[in-house]
């Protein structure tokens, strides 16, 4: 005969008594030993059970307030009268007040139920809302420019080399503005860098965009303070002028407000400022030029440039002839044309110009919408993380109704008894909308907190070339739609006992055990289960994602990059022409700038723990530029040879990058600017114009000079890690200087790289106190940029991942912990009968175990399905790479018995009697 | 005819009186009282548990009764109830009182004293 539970029923129907809680225990223990004996005297005088219990349970009806009534006979009689309750607003107040006030202390009492609750939401809100403001602040927001959509970069193409995006000519460009229709104007603008030489403190390297007058008003950009470029300024031998800024107006100038017509000095000249314009109006720089075959100037050097000075183009055809390409052209599609249309139509121009001039041979057009080369590159990858961050909020909801539907099973009870009290369904339903509203309001505001810490954290590391990645802020809209679904999940999956609670009896709702067997109960299960199992996939699908991410960035790793970065430190310059005559008759002699850097390499190869120097046109994972170029005597078969890199470097670069030398020898001393011309090729180069031919002692034609193949040198990675090497020509610094004077200088030492830089950039001063000294950074931390967005994305799978695995755990440790739960009886009863411990742990693993099969199954079946997106992140990896998918098997399996292990104990340590008792 | 039940004035009124008059005899629980008020009344008047007991907390809050958890030997521990200084004096009084009351009423409509 089981006892009903007096107690439950008891509190039940008094809900909140008094404020102090030991006190309300004593009201309810008193009551209920009264109904308990009441019941027994009833069963006693013969009354048949369930109308004793109907009897006793009646007697707690009889006074319709009684809490209120308990309350009020513990306080001293009020002095004055109380005002009588009114009906209307402030008493739905009132109401909601106190329920939420009841909804707190409810959860304070199931604490770890509200910690878990708690902490999945907040952490699901959290991440996607920080993910989300990133998406929206890069992507989403409207960008600084005019009718963005109907702008396009219009790039030049090379059928020999198969490269599409290549900088213009200025004939070309020049061409291209007077026969176009399509298009209702152009502009053009190049990356260079300028000294900028304050009145008092360092000279600094600047970025600045040197463009044609039509630029800014053609993107949209006016300028806050003073005007843009004429197109008289634009003209050769026009006046030194510059914009500038925002930024530079409050860093250099302190914003004052005289600015326009001040100057500023850059590579020694006195410039005059015309006008100041937003900070954004570099917006898209980095990437347009980041996206060209070569040319990129600044945007190679750092990734998180930002241009600060406009100067104007003031291009003479007659020097930037029509094959050379700094270019980098805009245009803006006239009314009623489209992209297919101004594509044809500079198609055809640019094949008019290849027929009239042997210098645009095999040159076309490509145009791309601007807003798919500033976002493209990172178009994808964002997607895929918020994919990844929606998945983990889903899988918190879920776990989040779990817990809810696990908790609305054992309050089952506690809503029959009240339902029988005559509590109406809506009171009911308010006050657990009112315990959800608080476990939403509590996680919300955690959610928030560590979105805000997650977001500066993403900013912090983020690859530089996301575009807009500094000025994302968090994001309200985003966090009200985390917060709505958040609400959502707790509103549905925690009325659900509140609205079963009606088809429960009171009699079976009473018994101390639950409803065994009830089709109620078996629903639920069913559902948590389904809940459980989508977890699962979910976790898997991440987990799959992540899995190939880190076998792709450690096939990266692997890559022999051809140089040893490792304890090399770079530092770059440019000896300005104002100091540095370096007029093209006297070209390699530039007799001031071997002797600066013969000096400098002395100087630095005196410095302690300094084991080599050298100085370089373009350190080792700069690209630098391309050349076309013939081998002597092969001249015709060379009209279709693609253009190669060239590396100029000093004799002792191969020591100081430890590049390996194949055959021949490499550069010395003796290769200076009057004696005889040499070259060094690389593998790739050697192998696919000198196929099985001896490269050494072949003349190669470069810059109108034949060039000696003294050596062939290991390849190395100069475009970034995960492209191959492409052929390339190595020329001795003394006989191939660069034009503009742009060098750098890599010191090989074994000091930490970070103290070096003070030496270097002394070292430098020593000789010339003007120069500014840029770039200093370990070689390697240079490297590591260039694979800075697959780095970024897959720690954040990795992240992501990881939380998804220990939901889903706790969601099938929970799931399993109630099904214990609910069947101890029959548990009790089979060990009773002689089940060993084994077979009653098997029982609850093989729970355990279905579940994490049919999530794995379904998981993998997703997977398959949805890491194709993730194909431009990999190197090396194909998205149904099997490795990874058989990795996440034991992962997987691991963590689902791990969390089965704690329930199969609990069930294993049953007793039987007491557990049958139930 | 059948007899009208009494109503929930009725009791009210006199539930003080009976409880503290029950109390004089010596400590009980709230059961107990209830029990003892049925028996005695011979079933005319019952007290509920939600009448019963905000009665005894407010007469308890009034000082007029004492409550205290008792342990006894091999048993849960019970609430039991007992009569102040106080009670006792308010419970003379009522006494009187209803007396009174009662005599009051029976040279009115004739009830017999039982």
């Amino acid at each position: 005969m089981t006892t009903p539970d007096w107690r439950a029923l008891v509190r039940g129907a008094l809900n909140q008594i008094t404020n102090d809680p030991a006190h309300d225990e004593d009201i309810v223990e008193e009551l209920s030993q009264h109904l308990a004996q009441r019941f027994e005297d009833y069963l006693g005088q013969g009354y048949a059970r369930d109308h004793a219990l109907e009897l006793a349970v009646a007697e707690l009806r009889e006074e319709p307030a009684l809490a209120q009534s308990i309350r009020e006979s513990a306080r001293p009689k009020p002095q004055a009268l109380e005002p009588p309750p009114l009906g209307g607003l402030p008493s739905m107040w009132n109401d909601f007040v106190q329920d939420l006030r009841y909804g707190t202390r409810v959860l304070m009492r199931s604490r770890g139920f509200a910690l878990a609750a708690i902490l999945t939401l907040s952490i699901g809100i959290g991440a996607t809302t920080a993910i989300f403001s990133v998406v929206n602040g890069v992507l989403l927001r409207p960008v600084p420019f005019e009718d963005v959509d109907r702008l396009a970069m219009v790039w030049e193409t090379d059928r020999n080399t198969g490269t599409n995006r290549e900088p213009a000519s200025l004939p070309d460009f020049m061409d291209m503005k007077e026969r176009s229709r399509q298009f209702a104007g152009f502009a053009a603008f190049a990356p260079i860098e300028r000294t900028l030489t304050p009145i008092d403190g360092e000279p600094t390297r600047l970025p600045v965009v040197v463009a044609t007058h039509e630029l800014l008003p053609l993107l949209g950009i006016r300028p806050s303070q003073g005007r843009t470029f004429t197109a008289d300024e634009d003209k050769p031998g026009g006046p030194e002028l510059a914009l500038i800024s925002d930024r530079l107006w409050e860093r250099q100038f302190q914003r004052a407000p005289d600015i326009v017509g001040r100057t500023i000095r850059l590579n020694d000249i006195e410039t005059t400022i015309i006008g100041v314009v937003s900070a954004e109006s570099d917006f898209g720089a980095m990437q347009i030029l980041r996206s060209a075959a070569y040319g990129r100037g600044f945007a190679d050097r750092d990734l998180r440039s930002r241009v600060d000075v406009w100067v104007p183009l003031r291009g003479d055809p007659q020097v930037l002839v029509r094959d050379t390409h700094p270019l980098f052209v805009l245009g803006r599609l006239a009314d009623g044309a489209t992209f297919a249309s101004g594509q044809n139509e500079l198609t055809r121009i640019m094949a008019d110009l290849e027929a009239a001039y042997p210098s645009n041979v095999a040159r076309g057009a490509f145009v791309e919408p601007i807003s798919d080369v500033i976002f493209s590159r990172v178009r994808g990858t964002l997607w895929v993380l918020l994919a990844a961050v929606g998945f983990v909020l889903l899988i918190a909801c879920a776990n989040v109704a779990n817990l809810l539907l696990a908790r609305g099973t054992s309050r089952l009870r506690e809503v029959a008894v009240r339902t029988a009290m005559g509590a109406p369904l809506r009171r009911l339903v308010r006050q657990f909308a009112a315990e959800n509203l608080v476990l939403t309001a509590v996680s919300t505001v955690m959610g928030v907190a560590i979105a805000v810490v997650a977001l500066r954290m993403l900013v912090g590391f983020a690859p530089a070339d996301i575009p807009r990645i500094t000025e994302t802020r968090i994001d309200v809209l985003v966090l009200g739609v985390a917060t709505g679904l958040a609400i959502l999940t707790g509103l549905v999956f925690g009325m659900v006992p509140a609205i079963q609670a009606r088809r429960v009896d009171l009699q079976g709702a009473l018994k101390a055990d639950d409803s065994r067997g009830a089709t109620a109960g078996r629903e639920r299960h069913l559902l948590r289960s389904t809940l459980v199992i989508s977890e699962v996939a979910l976790a898997v699908v991440l987990l799959v994602g992540a899995g190939l991410l880190v076998k792709s960035a450690w096939r990266l790793a692997q890559v022999d990059t051809g140089f040893r970065a490792e304890n090399v430190v770079k530092a770059e310059f440019q000896l300005p022409a104002s100091r540095y005559r370096n007029s093209s008759e006297q070209w390699p002699n530039f007799v001031s700038v071997h002797r600066f850097n013969d000096d400098l390499l002395n100087r630095i190869a005196g410095t302690p723990g300094v084991s080599a120097a050298a100085i370089v046109g373009n350190h080792p994972v700069d690209p630098g530029s391309q050349n076309s170029w013939r081998v002597v005597g092969r001249e015709a078969e060379g009209q279709n040879w693609p253009e190669v890199s060239i590396r100029r470097v000093s004799a002792s670069y191969f020591t100081t990058v430890q590049l390996d030398v194949r055959s021949g020898r490499a550069f010395e001393d003796r290769d200076g600017p009057s004696d005889p011309a040499v070259s060094i090729i690389n593998e790739t180069l050697a192998r696919r114009f000198f196929d099985a031919r001896e490269p050494i002692g072949q003349q190669i034609r470069l810059w109108g000079t034949a060039r000696t193949i003294v050596g062939v040198v290991k390849d190395e990675r100069i475009n970034g890690l995960s492209r191959e090497a492409p052929p390339a020509i190595y020329l001795p610094y003394r006989q191939a200087p660069s034009f503009n004077g742009a060098e750098a200088l890599l010191v090989r030492t074994t000091a930490p790289t970070s103290t070096v830089g003070p030496s270097l950039r002394a070292a430098v001063r020593q000789i010339d106190p003007q120069l500014a000294v840029f770039g200093v950074k370990p070689l390697a931390e240079a490297v590591g940029e260039s694979i800075a967005q697959q780095r970024f994305v897959m720690l954040l799978l990795i992240a992501f991942a990881g939380v998804a695995v220990i939901l889903a755990a706790i969601g099938i440790h929970g799931i399993l912990s109630y099904t214990v739960a609910q069947r101890r009886h029959e548990l009790g009863i089979r060990v009773a009968l002689g089940a060993t411990p084994e077979r009653v742990t098997g029982l609850v693993l093989g729970q355990g175990a279905k579940l994490t099969a049919a999530g794995l199954a379904i998981g993998v079946v997703a997977a398959l399905a949805l890491t194709r997106v993730l194909s431009s992140q990999l190197y090396g990896v194909s998205a149904t790479d099997l490795t990874a998918f058989a990795a996440v098997l034991p992962v997987l399996g691991a963590v689902g018995l791990l969390a089965t292990w704690l329930p199969a104990r609990r069930a294993v340590r049953l007793d039987p009697l007491d557990a049958m008792r139930d | 005819m059948a007899k009208p039940a009494l109503t929930s004035e009725m009791k009210k009124g006199s539930a003080e009186l009976l409880i503290l008059a029950l109390l004089e005899d010596g400590q009980r629980h709230g059961y107990e009282i209830a029990q003892q008020i049925e028996r005695r009344s011979r079933g005319a008047i019952s007290f509920h548990v939600a009448s019963l007991y905000p009665m005894l907390y407010r007469l308890e809050a009034r000082g007029l009764i004492e409550g205290r958890w008792v342990e006894k030997a091999g048993q849960r521990r019970r609430r039991y109830y007992r009569l102040t200084a106080e009670g006792a004096e308010v419970l003379a009084a009522q006494r009187s009182l209803w007396q009174e009351f009662f005599t009051g009423i029976n040279r009115v409509a004739r009830l017999r004293p039982t």
